[in-house]
């Protein structure tokens, strides 16, 4: 079970194993991450590197709802595997525990992220007061809200999966809207079957089937009214062009909103960690779950947000949150962990332009 | 976690039969069922622990938005209209440890209780009715906890409640179904646009019926929500009864109105009990066996009077020969004790008298849930475990789990998850679980070691009693345990 792959990745290059032979074409894109190279990728090209494998694709850009083409930053064969796991997504013993544990940590980040800034997404433009409102008195819905006065927040959830972060932000009492979306029909599925349980849901949560590069075309709207919230957790490394989808993601964050991810870090011990111990041993996370060659270093996706002068105009300093998986107890916020494996890293949008 | 398991497979099998029955349900009478009305939080009992849960939660802003509702078979009216003569009592009293008044503080209910009616008490006298160790329980210099040098506050327990009712009124947004008995509890349906085919929909006479994402069982040792849940209560009886009286004493106790003591004396029987309640007043909890206790409660109040005072003064031989006698206990515990030497100074003052109507008795149960929570269900108080009375800890245990769980579900709310989820809940069963086990099992083995009459165990307890008194650092450690106040291993 030792691989031959960590072994490889010692090389500056960093070799990757081709899933998908499509994919083959994009993996020049890594090296944006490595510091070396960023001073010569500008955001422009790296959007152009984009485009011009967009429409290179054979299959072209879907413009259906469900659009799992190979056009899109996600690897198909990730989509097949999160299919397969989609039927224990909600058990809280099955095989999403490890996910469960950690989303009220999503939320002390978001939190944490959100007041660490004097500007917010409401200071720097004014919210559509129909947000404002709260939502309609359904005899479903769970609350009567006190909260009316304050400005609600508008969350897009990037890669939702069964919806355990959709939901618990959909839940929340600050929440004007979710719209999660994800490209793996299997799990949205799920995800709707799922969120029917909960009749306070319904007026605040939507899923869509897209990935983020379609999201302009199927619901213009996202670009235009934007959202005080992006999040993409535990998308990252199962992303095949990190930058460029970063790139495409920028868009949808309002000046003064965060863009906030999770991912793990590649090194020893978080190989060790999730492909080893979490797949083989302890078997608490269903096996082909994670590309350990996917993973992303802190420094490198802090990296993307520093990279250029552009960079560094269109967002704020990123902020990173270690956290430690602690068998019998759960997450813990380990400062320092960032660099070893799964971290947090929030970044607030400062510019109005969306041109970065 | 294993509970949690079993508990499970055995309620699959239920809500399993209950969906298909459901189905069937649907297909009939699909278009005429009427929208479900949706609680967040659907509590059954209003005892002490279902009335703490919900002000709990209605005090809290942070979950005070919920929509709750509470069920109680009793006329709740009546309960906060509650009111006796300052010299007249309720028998049912309980000792609040000072842990349990900071909550009640906090919830705002406290103010509420008829302060004239609460009584502190600052030491306890434990002794073996066979060896006579002793153990004195007052505080040494310097090892009182800060709050002050109470051990614990006797109240009646329908002062607790008819406060709790008070301050539920004043904060309003409890929808009160009260004089209804919950008649049945079963999954709600599987429409098109939502699915409630695991919610719990409670069923109160009259036919309202509510769905609760979260289902709390604070209904007593009976609870029919833990057996909607399949959570399985193991224990045994102890064949004892637990008697109670309100008792009119000689005087205020040999410490005046200040210093205020509780006594208990082990006897083979059963544990005994006098706990000071203001005035000349004082409550007894007498654990004896069944034909016992209906023979106190057979007796005049002379008689019973002298039983009670025999309790706390003469050997157990003459105890129990006293016992036996139908009658005419008051002449025989007259001669008995001018042959019987002690301090009297160590003992309770003499009981004098015995409240009207008050003489009543329980049987006395261990019970302890396999675990606290289902899908969408808690358990809070005797729903979720019965002690024995003997350390007066029954009540705040249930504070402890409402507190705990009031916790849960506030971290629940500002994180976005379900309150009802079995995820979010856990921490609930593992911040709790533990904890009221090791105290069912402490006072379990308390009272099994001092129900023998002889034995190996009796000298070995009288060992337990004297070493526990000489070593002062230990005992200051178990009156912080009684306190509340001590390092949580309760
Ligand atoms: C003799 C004796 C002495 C005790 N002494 C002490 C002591 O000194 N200190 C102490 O801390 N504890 C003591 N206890 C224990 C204490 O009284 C209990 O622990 C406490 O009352 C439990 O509170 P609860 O709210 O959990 O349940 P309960 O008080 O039993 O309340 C349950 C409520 O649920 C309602 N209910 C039940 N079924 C239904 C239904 N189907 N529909 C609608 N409503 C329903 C009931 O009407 C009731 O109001 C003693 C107990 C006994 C028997």
């Amino acid at each position: 079970m030792l691989p031959s792959s960590p072994l490889r990745q010692l090389a500056p290059t960093m070799a990757r194993r081709v899933r998908n032979p499509k994919t083959v074409a994009r993996l020049a894109s890594i090296p944006q991450y490595s510091a070396p190279v960023t001073t010569t990728s500008s955001p422009s090209a790296t959007t152009q590197r984009w485009h011009s494998n967009h429409t290179s694709s054979p299959s072209g850009p879907s413009s259906s709802s469900s659009s799992s083409s190979s056009s899109s930053s996600v690897n198909p064969d990730e989509i097949s595997h999160f299919n397969a796991l989609a039927a224990t997504w909600w058990d809280p013993h099955g095989s999403s525990r490890a996910l469960h544990l950690m989303n009220p940590l999503r939320h002390d980040f978001i939190q944490n992220c959100r007041s660490s800034s004097p500007y917010s997404s409401f200071t720097v433009l004014t919210e559509d007061a129909s947000d404002l409102l709260p939502p309609s008195s359904d005899a479903a819905h769970n609350t009567t809200h006190n909260t009316a006065n304050v400005q609600k927040l508008r969350y897009l959830d990037i890669g939702c999966g069964g919806g355990i972060f959709a939901e618990s932000a959909a839940r929340l009492p600050t929440t004007s809207s979710v719209l999660a979306i994800d490209p793996s029909p299997g799990v949205l599925a799920i995800a709707r079957s799922h969120a029917k349980k909960d009749p306070g849901l319904s007026p605040k949560l939507t899923y869509l089937s897209s990935t983020i590069e379609s999201l302009p075309t199927l619901k213009p709207e996202a670009v235009t009214q934007k959202f005080d919230v992006v999040s993409c957790f535990e998308v990252i490394e199962h992303v095949d062009h990190p930058s460029l989808f970063l790139d495409h993601v920028a868009q949808f964050v309002k000046p003064g909103g965060w863009l906030v991810m999770s991912t793990i870090a590649r090194t020893w011990t978080s190989w060790f960690t999730t492909n080893f111990m979490a797949e083989d041993v302890l078997g608490i996370v269903p096996k082909g779950t994670h590309d350990w060659h996917k993973y992303i270093n802190e420094y490198e996706l802090r990296g993307y947000f520093e990279e250029t002068e552009e960079k560094r105009r269109f967002w704020g300093r990123p902020r990173a949150m270690g956290v430690v998986y602690v068998p019998g107890l759960g997450w813990k916020e380990v400062p320092g962990s960032e660099k070893v494996g799964n971290y947090f890293l929030g970044v607030q949008r400062l510019a109005g332009e969306d041109n970065a | 976690m294993e509970a949690v398991a079993r508990r499970k497979a055995a309620a699959y099998v239920c809500r399993s039969c209950t969906r298909q029955f459901q189905r069937q349900l649907r297909r009939n009478y699909s278009n005429s069922a009427p929208r479900p009305d949706i609680y967040d939080v659907v509590c059954v009992g209003g005892g002490p622990a279902g009335l703490s849960l919900l002000t709990a939660l209605r005090a809290n802003p942070v979950t005070s938005h919920l929509r709750v509702a509470l069920v109680e078979a009793q006329d709740l009216s009546k309960v906060k209209s509650w009111k006796l003569p300052p010299n007249k009592y309720s028998n049912r009293c309980s000792s609040l440890t000072p842990t349990s008044a900071l909550f009640l503080d906090q919830i705002g209910a406290w103010e509420h209780l008829d302060q004239t009616r609460v009584q502190p008490y600052h030491e306890m006298q434990v002794w073996d009715g066979v060896t006579d160790a002793r153990i004195e329980f007052d505080w040494a210099p310097g090892s009182a906890p800060v709050e002050g040098t109470t051990i614990a506050y006797m109240n009646e327990n329908l002062n607790l409640t008819s406060g709790l009712l008070k301050r539920l009124e004043q904060l309003g947004g409890v929808s009160v179904f009260e004089g209804a008995n919950v008649e049945n509890i079963t999954f709600g349906e599987e429409m098109e646009d939502l699915d409630l085919s695991q919610w719990p929909v409670v069923h109160i006479s009259g036919g309202k019926q509510l769905t609760a994402r979260l289902l709390v069982g604070a209904d007593g040792a009976n609870s029919p929500v833990r057996a909607f849940a399949g959570i399985d209560a193991k224990g045994w009886d102890y064949n004892r009864h637990g008697v109670v009286a309100t008792l009119e004493m000689e005087g205020e106790g040999w410490g005046g109105e200040h210093t205020k003591i509780a006594y208990q004396r082990f006897l083979p029987t059963g544990p005994v009990a006098m706990l000071p309640m203001p005035g000349n007043v004082a409550t007894l909890v007498w654990s004896t066996t069944p034909e016992n206790a209906s023979l106190l409660k057979s007796l005049s109040p002379k008689d019973f009077v002298a039983m009670v005072n025999a309790a706390f003064r003469l050997s157990t031989v003459d105890l129990a020969f006293m016992h036996t006698q139908g009658t005419d206990q008051d002449d025989e515990y007259s001669w008995r004790l001018q042959h019987t030497s002690f301090n009297p100074r160590a003992i309770p003052q003499t009981v004098v008298g015995v409240q009207e109507g008050t003489v009543a008795s329980f049987p006395l149960k261990m019970r302890h849930a396999d675990t606290y929570i289902g899908e969408r269900v808690a358990l809070v108080g005797d729903a979720a475990h019965t002690i024995h009375p003997l350390a007066g800890q029954g009540l705040n245990q249930g504070q402890g789990d409402v507190q705990s769980l009031v916790k849960t579900i506030e971290f629940a709310v500002t994180h976005g998850q379900d309150i009802g989820s079995i995820m979010s809940l856990e921490s609930y069963v593992s911040e709790r679980y533990t904890a009221n086990h090791v105290l069912l099992g402490v006072v379990d083995k308390l009272h099994k070691l001092y129900s023998a009459g002889s034995g190996p165990l009796v000298p070995l307890r009288s060992l337990g009693l004297n070493a526990v008194n000489a070593l002062g650092p230990l005992k200051s450690f178990f009156m912080k345990q009684a306190a509340g106040s001590g390092t949580k291993i309760f």
